[in-house]
């Protein structure tokens, strides 16, 4: 396949392009390869960690082994009534209320702030007062306010991922070019125009990204809401490990967490490009 | 101050837009006054492509945008056919020095926006947007984002968007200020062309004295500093399209830039 070029309006476009052969040096730089062998060191060396004992004494820390078989023996039998499902969907579903709760609140809420000044002078004191209280403060008020049921936790998520999806889409206003505004009335448009056409589709990338970090905001408070009071969920199983000195539980219990955080990550992440396919391709972390 | 009424090009053409005595200041930080503009009188022609022609800092931009309606003048009025301009509206046309095309839409939806919102139906809108992609030469183009797409490119949906809403006047604010030098010349060619293929009044702000000969009918110079007022008005009667080596064309430059404190 050799390199064509079409000759386009003044513009050209050199399409294809012939296949590189193989070359070592570019095989070991090849970044797929680079994380793999680093994967592969992180895995090693935590084996090693584990089975020489070198953080003190004998039941510090599990090897990968060892969590795996813990790990498929907790998915094959009960605990505390529920099984490991369970235990997974109660934790998922406390996340998910709460981040749409956070969600419905704030991005709109943002937004209002952004396009009108009155609203902006009210709202925005009482969150600049919020906004640096961390989350796990309000646990014992959610508590002695709520009890000990779903209310306080799910209330706890709501607080934490509040405040990032609000401010990511207030800032996604502030941040337009004001000439796109002048676009839209030069073509006609009124002030309803302007906000259909140009600040809800210009803020959607940032709103998009803010509720991404909102929602890795609500997996840390949902689990340490439940590490202070709950019978169920991923939060409960951390617990009990260390209760019962399991570090292959605790330690089963983070990968699960961090397994299911990356998928919803994922789904966000699908989810903003469909949403958002001007963007250029940026590398995630 | 030269007399800025002759027009040699067509005077009997009747006057489209006319600016009586504009003046302009900004108040910026509540004390600081900055005059822009200080009794600028133009008149502009129906069909005529009139180049407002001056160095960077000297009002031109806010001349221009007052007449699409952006910015209201301190004093003085702007009519057009004889109504009072006062807001923005589809009967101006203005083609934006950076481009401001909207990046979440494509190439088609960026020319389509405007007749949407006019509220024609969809067979009209195909029909207008298809005529004024294949006009500015992106053909094949339509389904491309902006980032996508190469400066010149942009600009030229930029021009489809304006001229797709058939608006009375096309305003062109430096819209070449960004591109280098070769995608600029070509599209000045483009320009020329389809302004000959669809005419239309046309204002055309530069401060490059070579583009200004190259599309203008009459070129209308401004002093190069603050406040803004017009120095002096020139027809430019050589045919077109323009060649920017002929004898005529580097007269006319030569006198123009004799005219110029600064050398063009």
């Amino acid at each position: 396949m050799s390199n064509a070029s079409q000759n386009v309006c003044n513009e050209v476009i050199v399409a294809g392009g012939d296949r590189k052969p193989f070359n070592i040096v570019a095989f070991l730089r090849n970044e797929y390869f680079l994380s793999c062998v680093s994967l592969l060191f992180f895995f090693s060396f935590w084996h090693w960690a584990a089975s020489s004992h070198v953080l003190g004494h004998t039941s510090a820390l599990a090897t990968p082994m060892e969590v795996l078989s813990r790990l498929a023996e907790l998915f094959t039998s009960t605990l505390a009534g529920l099984t490991m499902w369970g235990h997974i969907w109660a934790s998922l579903k406390r996340v998910l209320i709460g981040f749409t709760l956070a969600a419905l609140l704030g991005v709109p809420l943002g937004l209002v702030m952004a396009l009108n000044p009155y609203v902006n002078a009210i709202v925005k004191p009482i969150i600049d007062i919020f906004k640096p209280m961390p989350p796990l403060a309000w646990i014992s008020v959610a508590i002695l306010w709520f009890g000990v049921q779903e209310t306080p936790k799910i209330f706890i998520i709501v607080i934490g991922s509040f405040i990032p999806a609000l401010l990511n889409s207030y800032n996604s206003v502030l941040l337009i070019e004001p000439e796109l505004y002048d676009v839209v009335r030069v073509l006609g448009g009124k002030r309803w125009d302007e906000i259909r056409l140009v600040c809800i589709p210009a803020s959607l990338p940032a709103i998009s990204a803010g509720l991404q970090i909102s929602m890795s905001s609500a997996w840390g408070c949902v689990l340490a809401a439940e590490l202070v009071s709950s019978r169920s969920g991923l939060g409960y199983i951390i617990i009990q490990g260390m209760k019962v000195s399991d570090p292959a539980m605790v330690l089963g219990g983070m990968v699960v967490i961090a397994v299911i955080a990356w998928l919803i990550s994922q789904t966000l992440e699908w989810a903003d490009r469909k949403l958002c396919p001007w963007r250029r391709d940026i590398k995630s972390f | 101050m030269k007399d800025v009424s002759v027009n040699i090009h067509d005077a009997n053409a009747p006057v489209k837009i006319s600016c009586k005595d504009l003046t302009m200041t900004f108040v910026q930080k509540g004390t600081h006054v900055v005059p822009v503009l200080d009794n600028v009188s133009i008149d502009v022609h129906d069909q005529e492509l009139l180049v407002v022609l001056g160095p960077g800092q000297c009002g031109k931009t806010t001349l221009l945008r007052m007449i699409a309606g952006l910015e209201t003048p301190t004093n003085g009025t702007i009519s057009l056919d004889g109504e009072e301009v006062t807001s923005p509206g589809p009967d101006r046309g203005l083609v934006f020095q950076s481009y401001m095309l909207f990046p979440w839409h494509t190439v088609e939806k960026n020319v389509s926006i405007g007749l949407e919102m006019k509220g024609l139906s969809h067979d009209d809108i195909q029909k207008t947007v298809s005529h004024y992609i294949q006009l500015v030469g992106l053909k094949g183009f339509e389904k491309y984002y902006p980032h996508q797409l190469s400066g010149g490119m942009k600009q030229r949906v930029g021009i489809a968007r304006a001229f797709a809403m058939s608006p009375k006047v096309m305003l062109m604010d430096e819209p070449f200020g960004q591109l280098d030098a070769q995608t600029r010349l070509f599209m000045e060619q483009e320009t020329e062309r389809i302004w000959l293929q669809e005419k239309r009044t046309m204002v055309f702000v530069t401060n490059n004295i070579d583009e200004a000969l190259l599309l203008g009918d009459r070129i209308v110079t401004m002093e190069g500093k603050l406040p803004g007022r017009v120095k002096s008005s020139y027809a430019v009667d050589l045919p077109r399209p323009r060649d920017p080596m002929s004898i005529g064309f580097l007269t006319l430059r030569q006198t123009i830039t004799d005219e110029q404190e600064l050398t063009l």
